[in-house]
């Protein structure tokens, strides 16, 4: 208490700082003069009666520091007096300042977008669940290899035996064609348990939620919640919405309530709209056995760890359930094992490729703002070392070491929180930007990123860090500092030059490594664009139908292809149609399937593998693909043919040893099939790849529940097709919509653009360090010119040619750049050769990078070099 | 050194309370007058360090100021106990003697009183 309020006092005090001083002053005045008064009375002559009583005080200076230090907050005081220094000092160099706080607002704007992504998927990866970062996710694994989620009836099992979990929650994505017949929209939902919102301890906005008993037997509660944005959207925010109607998949089911605002499922970035109970599946979704089917599986389980488990006791018990099950069940559930795995770490989904994508991205951007320091430092340095003098005669003056620091500090940090604060402003934009870019794509995705508290706080963390490091090398430099030398003469060579010019080396090096990445990745990039896919792409439109929701068996899932193709085949404008499962240059890419062939022996370990994809009669026309043997797939309707498959030039080449490959079978998971023709190589799944097998099988043979319609136009404008093939499709099937409406130019243009992100942001970045690499040369060469102009005056008074002084200073410095460069060289080609492109060495980049690289060095030595050459012997010799 | 100077200050700071609470209101110099007549050297050289001390105690609200009129009638700065300051007296006063007696019984201690 007592301590508090002296604090306060204090506090008030600093404020109040004047006052206080001209108060001690006048209490010492009068005390001397009282004590002189009495002196004079013991008889004393005046002036020594005065004498006495000043002695008798004591000193008076060592009095006001004792006094001003109890009195208020020395280190405060000394901070605020630093700052107002600090902030005179940057703003005598505005060009400088600015240079130095957009770099370090660059970096950390980048770095702190990145961060908020990373963020969002390790510690908030269900916005609006609290905690959801704790959650477990519960995997079976089929030893094969993949995670095919659990049935319905292993969920329930797996509910009560573990118990180390509690509160496990199942959920399934499904695509739901929601509206009145005619115009179904397809929207995403999940099928999910009884407790998924009260296990993700969740509050609807209105409404309420799904409750456990209504997830108990099939079919009887028709009951849905919709997602804040549905709700805004559809029903334009209107209470009445929860009790009103909704049609999906042609049945009524009812609003109960929705959900909260953030939310949008446990499948970050997958964005649902509609949650649905799961016992709901068999009525909406048609398949009757689907909550009875041990092997119909899909559904994704989370839980959390009951209190004072462990992650292990976990595992451990959901191996022995596993284990237990595949007893009880062995055509179910033989072969699956169980992984428990933390949130992030999703072993499926597109979550899998972005965390490691985006620690790298973090981790070179990190490497980048090291740069922008080393700069930085080099920098302040120069600059520094110019107010050697101003820093002795501190220390002369008896400023302490650690004022010298602290001064210096406070200089860097000021301008360090300015660049972490326009940062900061950068990344509030970046992230705001990328949250409104549109993701396209056949799934809704949506990255709820944004710049929070914590993030912030990474920012400003960020700064403080760079800043450090950007101070340790003047401050030591200064702190250290003999005054006496210091005041002697400016004259003399820096200690410290060898760092700076390491630091100068180290940037080129780092500049150099990125902008050979970054030209070979733009070189890899142009070269993949120009080359032939081997199809035709240009006037063919894509379209998707999902007949999952329809209870489709195979016959009718066959006859509804064939009767699509006819209808289309039949429209004026369609030269050819086709349906097929995968469409080539897909961002997903198209699996490759194992397969064994009819008289071919494998060697070595493992399984044959080829691109498979399953098409009609008819896809060969359509792509444009020659077929170089044999014939097109049967008819849809031909009921006679055997299952047919046809191979690629490649698969024939590498499974067949070239040998006739027509008549031969394929024997794969769903049956065996003939190989009935060959068709021309072609791309798959980017361009630029290496040759890949393939094999496509018939429609006919494997009926399929979805497909892409690819259409062939005759008049050479495809997106007029779009209208007639929706309407050929609601005269089939009134519920059913056609989505994913594309151009194949489209296609290919939305998938380039995800694959040319790293691309781009290289280029971004090499020429961002090329520019960092320049301006640090600079900075260097231009404070040794500076700190040298008596000697070059020297020169030039003896006759030396400003010609002569230039090619000298560059020689100088070229030493240091050229280490740098070298070692930045070879580094850029090991990464190039081991993993960029893993062939033959790109020479014109290995060349004219190091040219251009060259080229700028040079540039940023000549024009301070340049400048110091011009000066006037006389003046420069006068100089100091 | 530093932990003589806070004893020092510690039994200053004593010292100028119980003159306070002796003597009334008082300035700067009337109470470095009183605490050098009854402790002796203690405050004949570096009178001035009592002022440090004089602003601890007012900053902990043990003792308040104003300004008044000194004996040759100059402006002066007067000091007075607060009422928390006369408790922070009497329980250190307490403490003092505590401490004291107890040093002192075993000062007196002999060694066979000890074993």
């Amino acid at each position: 208490m007592k301590s508090l309020r002296r604090f306060f006092n204090r506090v008030v005090n600093v404020v109040t700082r004047r006052a206080q001083e001209e108060r001690l002053r006048e209490e010492i005045e009068e005390h001397i003069a009282l004590q002189t008064a009495e002196n004079l009375r013991a008889g004393l002559s005046p002036g020594e009666a005065r004498r006495q009583a000043m002695l008798k005080f004591g000193g008076v200076e060592a009095l006001k520091q004792d006094y001003r230090a109890e009195r208020g907050l020395l280190l405060i005081e000394n901070l605020l007096a630093d700052l107002r220094t600090a902030t005179r000092t940057i703003s005598r160099m505005p060009g400088l300042a600015a240079v130095i706080i957009v770099s370090l607002a660059i970096g950390i704007g980048v770095n702190t977008t990145i961060f908020s992504w990373i963020q969002l998927i390790l510690f908030e990866p269900m916005p609006a669940v609290s905690g959801a970062a704790n959650f477990l996710l519960v995997e079976p694994r089929r030893e094969m290899g993949g995670y095919p989620g659990a049935s319905w009836l292993e969920y329930r099992d797996l509910q009560t035996q573990i118990p180390a979990l509690h509160d496990i929650v199942a959920s399934q994505m499904v695509p739901f064609n929601v509206g009145e017949r005619g115009q179904t929209e397809r929207t995403h939902g999940q099928l999910v348990s009884g407790n998924y919102f009260s296990a993700l301890d969740l509050k609807p906005a209105i409404g309420r939620f799904i409750r456990p008993e209504e997830a108990e037997r099939p079919g009887t509660e028709p009951v849905v919640v919709i997602s804040y944005d549905y709700w805004q959207t559809r029903f334009r925010g209107a209470p009445e919405a929860v009790g009103q109607k909704l049609r999906v998949n042609d049945s009524d089911l009812i609003v109960i309530g929705v959900a909260p605002r953030e939310f949008q499922g446990t499948m970050i970035p997958l964005k649902f709209e509609l949650w649905v109970p799961a016992t709901m599946g068999p009525a909406l979704l048609g398949r009757a056995l689907y909550l009875e089917d041990r092997s119909s599986r899909g559904f994704s389980l989370i839980g959390m760890l009951s209190p004072g488990a462990t992650r292990e006791e976990a595992q451990a018990e959901f191996s022995t359930a596993m284990a237990q099950l595949a007893r009880d069940y062995p055509e179910a559930s033989a072969g699956i094992s169980a992984e428990i795995h933390p949130f992030w770490k999703t072993p499926r989904g597109p979550q899998r490729w972005l965390i490691s994508g985006l620690a790298i991205l973090q981790g070179v951007m990190l490497l980048l703002q090291l740069a922008v320091c080393g700069n930085t430092a080099n920098l302040m340095l120069a600059r520094g070392s110019t107010r050697q003098r101003e820093m002795a005669v501190r220390v002369a003056l008896g400023a302490g070491r650690w004022r010298i620091v602290s001064l210096v500090l406070s200089e860097n940090m000021l301008l360090a929180f300015l660049g972490a604060g326009l940062g900061a402003a950068l990344a509030v934009w970046g992230t705001t930007a990328l949250r409104l870019a549109p993701m396209i794509g056949a799934f809704p995705i949506l990255f709820p990123t944004r710049v929070d508290a914590f993030t912030l706080a990474f920012a400003m963390l960020l700064g403080v860090g760079c800043g450090l490091i950007f101070s340790a090398p003047p401050a030591v430099h200064l702190a250290r500092l003999d005054p006496q030398e210091g005041l002697r003469s400016s004259s003399n060579t820096s200690p410290r030059s060898r760092a700076r010019k390491v630091l100068m080396g180290v940037e080129v090096g780092l500049a150099m490594v990125v902008l050979i990445a970054a030209a070979l990745f733009l070189e890899s990039f142009r070269s993949a664009r120009q080359t032939d896919p081997r199809f035709r792409p240009e006037g063919v439109l894509l379209a998707a139908y999902d007949l999952s929701g329809r209870n489709p068996d195979e016959a009718s899932e066959r006859e509804f292809a064939a009767r699509l193709l006819e209808r289309l085949r039949s429209l004026p404008d369609v030269e050819a149609a086709a349906i097929a499962t995968n469409v080539p240059l897909d961002l997903h890419g198209i699996e490759a399937r194992p397969f064994t062939v009819q008289g071919r022996v494998r060697t070595e370990p493992g399984q044959d593998r080829a691109i498979s994809n399953t098409v009609t009669p008819g896809y060969f026309k359509v792509m444009a693909i020659p077929l170089l043997e044999g014939n097109d797939f049967a008819d849809m309707r031909d009921k006679a043919a055997p299952a047919q498959a046809i191979v690629n030039e490649e698969f024939v080449r590498r499974y067949l040893d070239g040998a006739n490959a027509i008549g031969r079978r394929i024997q794969t998971r769903a049956g065996s099939f003939l190989i009935i023709g060959v068709a021309r190589n072609s791309v798959y799944d980017a361009f630029g790849e290496p040759v890949q097998p393939a094999v496509y099988f018939s429609y006919r043979d494997i009926s399929e529940d979805q497909g892409e319609i690819h259409l062939r136009t005759r008049s050479g404008n495809e997106t007029a097709l779009a209208a007639e093939a929706r309407a050929v499709l609601r005269d089939l099937d009134p519920m059913l919509p056609l989505y994913d409406v594309r151009t194949f130019s489209q296609h290919i243009e939305r998938n380039l653009y995800l694959r040319r992100i790293p691309a781009r942001m290289f280029a971004v970045l090499g020429p961002l360090l090329l520019g960092l690499a320049a301006i640090g040369i600079y900075a260097v060469v231009s404070y040794a010119v500076t700190r040298r102009t008596r000697e070059i005056g020297l020169r030039l008074a003896f006759g030396a040619t400003s010609r002569r002084v230039v090619l000298q200073i560059i020689r100088e410095n070229l030493g240091a750049i050229a280490w740098g460069m070298a070692i930045g060289w070879v580094l850029a080609l090991l990464i190039s050769v081991r993993a960029i492109t893993k062939g033959p060495v790109n020479l014109p980049v290995f060349i004219g990078v190091p040219a251009l690289l060259l080229s700028v060095a040079t540039l940023a030595c000549w024009i301070p070099a340049r400048r110091a050459s011009r000066i006037d012997p006389m003046a420069a010799l006068r100089h100091e | 050194m530093k932990q003589k100077t806070d004893v020092l200050q510690g039994t200053l700071a004593l010292m100028v309370l119980k003159t306070l609470d002796v003597l009334g209101p008082l300035h700067g110099y009337g109470i470095a007058r009183r605490i050098e007549q009854i402790s002796g050297d203690l405050l004949a050289v570096n009178q001035g360090t009592l002022y440090p001390v004089l602003l601890k105690l007012e900053q902990e609200g043990a003792i308040a100021s104003e300004w008044g009129a000194s004996e040759n009638n100059r402006r002066a700065r007067f000091y007075r106990l607060t009422r928390q300051g006369r408790k922070q007296l009497r329980t250190e006063t307490q403490d003092w003697e505590q401490t004291a007696a107890i040093i002192g019984r075993f000062f007196d201690a002999k060694a066979e009183d000890l074993s």
